[in-house]
């Protein structure tokens, strides 16, 4: 499954969330990680990210259930990865 | 779905934010989310530090190192918590009977050919010559007695599928026959690059289960080297290494400049190797529809499969069938 999560979340925090996310996905911008993870994965995820949020936070997550159903375009400069090759 | 990472330039590969990220020459960070590696490849120098194995631990990721010519050096694998003395017992005992130990080696080589044959009947002319003498040559597999008596049946197999190359490789790549050590050519370049990432694969694979990769059936269990990845990989060696180096050279997705020669030894040069790496990663992740789980699988869980039938067959669950593509 493809997933994007967006966060806005209390300053102190910030850095906290952007941690945790980039053990499980890839970076694109400001508050916004994307990237195909497994539903366990995610769910694991999400629950390490719960211990960190507070009250007045708030994470969302959109799914893309079949990522052949994905279209993205970028306007402006791209940021693509190169995930295999270093 | 988790992914492999190959590094294949100089740099430092360091743990941070308890996540990966690898360093490159220039100083330029790139992060890489742990929790979708499965395993990192290091083809260039790279420096690391206990804190980044404490990490791959953690996380149970092996990394395989390669040397300057892309020859597999080692494998660091964490402490691995799937261990069963019992399983262990039983496979020794398969290797102790000789009856036993046959009929596994056999089956290996078996299916070893069968890949063989689909790899000349995919990519070759209508010249049925090759494939019928490999077939008249498989009573001599079947009957084998000892385990070196086998071993020569299935190198003359081998002997005919490696002449059969010459026909099968379009576009006029040079051929005569399978040289290692170093390869005198640049197919056989590609051949040993691949087989060394094959051997890798499968060890990575065997660790996540609970077999002993050095307790080994065709290929003596000898000390010093996961000698049951050289068995298991008789079977996927044709299937998947053999047929991508076909698809690679008749396509033209790697051509002669893709190669260097060194001091005798064809090897590829970095874009080459990149090329083949990208094509290997692709192949692995590919999935088919499995028969018997009904549902799609990769070919990298195939080889994971092979060694769960393994298990069972050693603790007298379910008789072993090696696996033989059916597609």
């Amino acid at each position: 499954m493809f997933v994007i999560i967006t966060y806005d979340v209390g300053e102190k925090r910030v850095g906290k969330v952007c941690k945790k996310l980039r053990e499980y996905l890839d970076w694109t911008q400001n508050s916004v990680f994307e990237g195909e993870i497994q539903k366990g994965k995610l769910t694991k995820c999400l629950n390490e990210l719960q211990k960190i949020l507070s009250d007045e936070d708030s994470i969302y997550i959109y799914k893309v259930e079949n990522p052949n159903h994905l279209q993205k375009d970028v306007i402006g400069q791209d940021r693509s990865f190169d995930h295999t090759f270093f | 779905m988790n992914r492999d990472i190959f590094i294949l330039s100089n740099g430092r590969m360091k743990r941070k934010d308890n996540t990966l990220y690898f360093e490159d020459e220039k100083g330029e960070k790139r992060p890489i989310p742990v929790e979708q590696t499965n395993s990192i490849h290091f083809l260039g120098q790279v420096d690391f530090n206990t804190s980044l194995l404490h990490l791959l631990s953690q996380h149970q990721i092996c990394f395989h190192v390669y040397n300057y010519y892309g020859y597999y050096d080692g494998t660091f694998c964490p402490r691995n918590p799937k261990v069963s003395g019992f399983t262990v017992v039983q496979q020794s005992a398969h290797v102790l009977d000789p009856e036993k130990r046959m009929y596994l080696a056999k089956s290996f080589v078996l299916a070893g050919i069968h890949h063989m044959l689909r790899n000349i009947r995919r990519n070759g002319s209508n010249d049925t010559a090759y494939s019928d003498t490999i077939l008249s040559m498989l009573d001599r597999v079947e009957s084998a007695r000892t385990i070196p008596e086998l071993m020569g049946a299935e190198g003359h197999c081998r002997q005919v599928y490696y002449d059969a190359f010459g026909q099968l490789l379009k576009n006029g790549m040079e051929w005569h026959s399978r040289s290692k050590q170093p390869p005198k050519d640049p197919v056989n370049a590609l051949i040993s690059f691949g087989n060394s990432l094959m051997y890798t694969t499968i060890i990575s694979e065997i660790y996540k289960t609970v077999l002993d990769p050095t307790v080994s059936f065709l290929h003596e269990p000898s000390s010093r080297r996961f000698s049951l990845s050289l068995d298991i990989a008789e079977i996927f060696k044709p299937l998947i290494i053999d047929s991508l180096v076909f698809t690679l050279l008749n396509n033209r997705r790697i051509q002669e400049k893709h190669f260097e020669s060194k001091d005798g030894a064809v090897l590829l040069n970095s874009e080459g190797r990149k090329r083949f790496l990208a094509a290997f990663d692709e192949k692995m992740k590919t999935t088919i529809k499995h028969r018997k789980l009904n549902r799609q699988v990769s070919y990298r869980y195939l080889i994971r499969l092979e060694a769960y039938k393994l298990i069972k067959h050693f603790i007298g669950d379910e008789v072993y069938k090696p696996f033989k593509a059916w597609w």
